[in-house]
């Protein structure tokens, strides 16, 4: 005699350990702070393969980028050639286009001076690992709890935002970058005469341009708002996640919705996230 | 040693798709190592022993995450347990079969994680879901051929081969 199967026991149990399952994942989800000292053990042990690990494909890519692009580098020589020979003719031209450069990296370092930043005390970190599933668009850094980051610390680079820190391990972070559908920043577009307008930035990587390896950013306007391309996007500090006046990007393309009664901008951000190595974790007493 | 072996390729599957194929990414699209490494894994066990390692493999996955805890479990156990039955039903030293059925498993646990993920908030369109499943599964595919016949031997054969405690 065999034994006997109690399936409807066992459908109750599969049912159960589902839900709890469900459960689970749901109150555990990005953002949410519950403890968890595996994961913290496991970070703080594999942070110091990681960065090495990450170099190393760095590396990889940048010694061998000339042969995977052949095609490309070929036509791109062949352009800077032509370019050279344009611009050697046109010496003024060129002069004028430096000093506008100049202007232009100073004003972007005179907003990421911003006195509201001041305040705060910054703690420089090293990228460690990105975004380790596809689903999400993230960044690992070598700073955790025990250097005092707390979730929803603001994180900048060199030239603007980069995101904020949604989980904390003793000795790691995980930022959610702006680029990310899931993290929203509120935000105002400086224009060329000083008036700005106000609005919400949001990473489309949930959109059509999930699956780009840049992503962008965009913002929803009113027609009649005076936003143009080239203005550029600051955070307006409120809604008590990031400081006033940092640089987001800049305006690159507006597109009238077909209703006519809506316009989205398109930013193309400062920060060049996939050449991001280094980035500053601005601590805001425990977040908020 | 075995054990070691296997800690060690769990180690390394969460740690490289987030480094080094970070830059081998196409349009932001990685493998799934750990889901590549639990195939391979349950068609070299028996029904339950794939289950415990697809378990194991998902808690160790949704720990390292940190979020959404039992997605990665309950993701993986599925895998294993697919990848066991239909290892049983095809054979298992065909690469071809073991490349179609890399595919196809890992567009389930895709599917599954992209169902789970819209459940706990997630805001994604369907038709960028179909396109990472699909690209997903894909890069997971291709890999097959780089890994599988090392990882098969190894099993058979090799460091990875289970063997019972009169054995040893």
């Amino acid at each position: 005699m065999g034994k006997r199967v109690n399936l409807t026991g066992i459908a109750v149990l599969v049912f159960f350990l589902l839900l709890g399952v469900l459960i689970s994942i749901r109150l555990t989800g990005l953002g949410s702070h519950f403890p968890n000292p595996i994961g913290g053990t496991m970070q703080r042990v594999l942070s110091p393969i990681e960065q090495p690990i990450l170099q190393l494909g760095n590396g990889i890519k940048e010694n061998f980028r000339a042969i995977w692009n052949f095609r490309e580098v070929q036509v791109q020589n062949e352009a800077l050639l032509k370019k050279v020979d344009q611009l050697t003719g046109d010496n003024l031209k060129l002069k004028e286009e430096v000093l506008a450069g100049m202007r232009y990296n100073e004003l972007d370092q005179g907003q990421f001076r911003s006195p509201t930043l001041a305040k705060f005390e910054k703690v420089g970190a090293s990228v460690i690992n990105r975004n380790p599933t596809t689903w999400y668009r993230t960044l690992t850094l070598n700073r955790g709890s025990m250097d005092g980051v707390a979730p929803n610390d603001p994180v900048i680079g060199d030239l603007g935002l980069v995101g904020k820190i949604v989980s904390v391990s003793p000795t790691t972070s995980e930022v959610l970058l702006i680029l990310d559908g899931e993290g929203q920043v509120s935000a105002l577009v400086r224009g060329s005469t000083g008036n700005s307008t106000f609005g919400i930035v949001q990473g489309n990587y949930t959109r059509g341009s999930r699956l780009t390896s840049e992503g962008n950013l965009q913002m929803l306007f009113r027609r009649e708002d005076g936003v143009n391309p080239g203005d550029l996007v600051l955070t307006s500090g409120i809604g008590g996640v990031y400081p006033k006046d940092i640089p987001i990007g800049q305006v690159k393309e507006i597109q009238l919705d077909p209703s006519g009664l809506l316009k989205t901008a398109y930013i193309q951000p400062l920060i060049n996230f996939d050449a991001l190595e280094e980035a500053y974790i601005v601590k805001q007493a425990g977040g908020k | 040693m075995r054990y070691v072996l296997i800690a060690g390729m769990f180690l390394l599957s969460l740690i490289l798709p987030g480094t080094l194929f970070h830059f081998w990414s196409w349009s932001g699209i990685k493998p799934d190592l750990l889901m590549l490494l639990t195939i391979y894994i349950a068609m070299h066990h028996r029904l339950l022993g794939s289950a415990i390692w697809g378990l194991g493999a998902g808690l160790f996955e949704d720990f390292y995450l940190g979020r959404n805890v039992g997605m990665y479990t309950l993701t993986l156990v599925v895998v294993a347990i697919l990848s066991n039955w239909l290892a049983e039903r095809w054979y298992r030293e065909n690469f071809l079969l073991t490349t179609f059925m890399v595919f196809l498993v890992t567009a389930v646990g895709q599917i599954l994680v992209s169902f789970l993920s819209l459940g706990a908030g997630l805001h994604w369109s369907l038709s960028d879901i179909g396109r990472l499943v699909i690209g997903v599964s894909l890069y997971n595919a291709i890999l097959v051929p780089l890994t599988y016949p090392w990882i098969h031997q190894s099993f058979v054969r090799g460091w990875l081969r289970y063997r019972p405690r009169y054995e040893r």
